[in-house]
């Protein structure tokens, strides 16, 4: 599949730092993507155990849907930066095809700056509302698992999100460099 | 500024950040957020942010699309394509345009283990489109029968779209799969049917492969068993309610890992790989949903979705050339932007006029799901006809393009036959309960 946006360009002045950021960025969101993965697969294994407990043997696991509601913010929020570095998400594509290589530098670094800040206000929020849960005790209603720590489990998983956003502004604005 | 003059701003704003090749999701919740808090407060609206995320990852009936991708992926994972490719081919393929024919009904059965247009075509052109290569079939209608076959798999439930527009409607999904079954059929056998029609009128479109015996055919039959069980298992128990739809996209991912092991096919490599796939497919749909969500309540305090159900109920006018309408206006946009994409912004917008004006909302999520298919195939935003590209690089994108028209027209002509009669995907979701 490719990738949201272009390789950092070679023999660019500054490009090294700019690659050494790409592949820790590669790597950070790769731990994070095994984190979600094994989320999924949990929410799997508990809803299976959940139905052939219940079905078979009249005994559903307690508290099934707390823990796959639950486990599902990791299995998404952890997945977030890698479906962004990979171009998962859903672009329209047309128009911006047909402009020229600058005018898309140009878009691109603005594109890149807004979702920055809709991420960081993003991790900001979530962080508030995990504290708003952590102080007012909120639990899940079967088995009382606390909340706080998946609002705060999505702020974290955002930080790779912003850092992939803030690589591809600067690589906009390298672009722009060059072609000047 | 009153409400709808800020609404109308926004949705300007948000074709802009489109067109500007800013993410759906993201500009759904950035503009969503920004409409929010200046019709209301930015505390509210950061708030809700906060809140609308937090929700919508928790929402234990939204867990049945990560489980219906993910048994898709294991199902390709686990080699069950290819036997339905097999299958298929052994009953028709001695026939003119034989292959073709076959890829259309393993797309149909694959559409019923896998709820992604995207996934069908690729999987089905990955095994179809080398074996009608050596068969010499005609390049347009090869590839442009993959992309088209491959939009049953948004139709033929499990369908991630069906579930997001019942998930946005609050429309059950159990009815909603049902709904789509014999729609699925019907467009199956008409795809069968212009194939057939293409090979009639110039045969060397798609030459007859070798004569298969009937014995032959049985033992290839076999190869559909795992595909009939897995439906039978994970949508025929959400049926019969045994289920609910997260829980049976679980059991059917959890059988068709099972069907993986029992057939050796999967590898740690391949279980791996399966379960990113679905896991980042996803991640995307989830996130789209929640800047739907986002953007939906900056449209419902602006009141636009009211105020134009209230206009266009009030027009002297007949519902159904209103509904002609707003299919067009799907038809469009189609045209620039993903069916999912499509369904989560305007569903919110349009829905509560279709309830005014008095339609079927089962009726209407088929419709919907229909057009949003043409959308998939036409320029210049079709999505699957640039995965066949990426499976069949040397093939030019107008030959692509130029082999889905007849199914283009063979799709309109189904919306017609469904617009007419809607009956077709009403009746059989009266027949349960869930």
């Amino acid at each position: 599949m490719r990738g949201l946006y272009p390789a950092p360009t070679e023999n660019v002045e500054g490009c090294s730092v700019l690659d050494k950021f790409e592949r820790f960025n590669r790597r950070l969101s790769d731990w994070f993507e095994w984190v979600g993965l094994a989320g999924l697969l949990v929410i799997m294994a508990i809803t299976c155990i959940d139905v052939v407990g219940a079905k078979f043997f009249c005994w559903p696991l307690l508290g099934a849907i707390d823990i796959v509601m639950l486990v599902q913010i990791v299995a998404i929020a952890f997945a977030a930066s890698m479906a962004l570095i990979l171009g998962r998400h859903i672009q329209v594509e047309f128009l911006f095809n047909l402009l020229p290589r600058r005018a898309r530098a140009v878009i691109n670094s603005i594109v890149m700056l807004l979702g920055l800040g809709l991420f960081m206000v993003i991790m900001w929020r979530l962080s508030v509302l995990g504290h708003l849960l952590q102080t007012a005790g909120d639990y899940s209603a079967t088995i009382r698992i606390p909340y706080y720590p998946f609002a705060y489990g999505i702020a974290l998983a955002s930080i790779p999100v912003c850092l992939v956003f803030l690589l591809e502004f600067l690589k906009s604005l390298t672009k722009k460099r060059v072609q000047k | 500024m009153s409400p709808v003059a800020v609404g109308i701003i926004g949705i300007g704003l948000l074709v802009l950040l489109f067109l500007l090749r800013m993410p759906v999701a993201f500009a759904m919740a950035l503009v969503g957020l920004v409409g929010f808090a200046s019709l209301t407060t930015p505390e509210a609206a950061l708030g809700l942010l906060g809140r609308d995320i937090f929700d919508t990852f928790s929402s234990y009936p939204l867990t049945v699309i990560p489980m219906f991708i993910l048994m898709g992926t294991f199902a390709y994972a686990s080699g069950i394509s290819k036997r339905l490719y097999k299958t298929a081919y052994a009953w028709v393929g001695q026939f003119r345009g034989g292959l073709t024919i076959a890829t259309v009904f393993a797309c149909a059965g694959f559409g019923a283990i896998c709820g992604s247009s995207t996934a069908t075509a690729a999987t089905m052109g990955q095994i179809a489109l080398p074996e009608m290569k050596k068969y010499g079939y005609d390049d347009a209608l090869a590839t442009g029968t993959v992309a088209a076959a491959g939009t049953l798999g948004i139709l033929i439930p499990p369908s991630t779209v069906l579930i997001v527009y019942g998930y946005l409607t609050e429309v059950s999904i159990g009815k909603l799969f049902i709904a789509g079954v014999l729609p699925g059929i019907i467009m199956s056998i008409f795809f069968a049917a212009t194939v057939a029609l293409l090979c009639w009128r110039n045969p060397a479109l798609g030459p007859p492969g070798a004569p298969v015996s009937f014995k032959e055919k049985l033992r290839a039959t076999t190869g559909i068993i795992e595909t009939v069980i897995l439906f039978f298992l994970a949508i025929g128990g959400l049926f019969l309610g045994w289920f609910s739809p997260t829980q049976s996209g679980a059991i059917g991912a959890g059988g068709a890992l099972l069907i993986g092991l029992a057939r050796r096919q999967l590898t740690w490599q391949s279980f791996f790989d399966a379960g990113k796939e679905a896991l980042r497919t996803s991640c995307m749909v989830l996130f789209i949903i929640t800047g739907a969500i986002i953007f939906g309540h900056f449209m419902a305090v602006s009141r636009i979705p009211f105020v134009l159900a209230e206009w266009l109920g009030r027009l002297p006018i007949h519902p159904m050339a209103v509904m002609v309408v707003i299919i067009f206006i799907y038809f469009i946009g189609g045209f620039f932007m993903d069916a999912m994409g499509l369904i989560v912004l305007t569903v919110p917008i349009f829905f509560p006029l279709v309830k005014e004006l008095g339609f079927d909302p089962i009726w209407f999520g088929v419709i919907i799901v229909l057009v949003g298919e043409m959308g998939v195939i036409t320029p210049p935003v079709g999505v699957n006809v640039f995965v066949i590209k990426g499976i069949a690089p040397d093939v030019p994108l107008e030959t692509i393009f130029k082999g889905i028209f007849p199914f283009l027209v063979a799709l309109i002509i189904v919306t017609i036959i469904l617009v007419t009669f809607p009956q077709i995907s009403t009746v059989l979701p009266s027949f349960i309960s869930y």
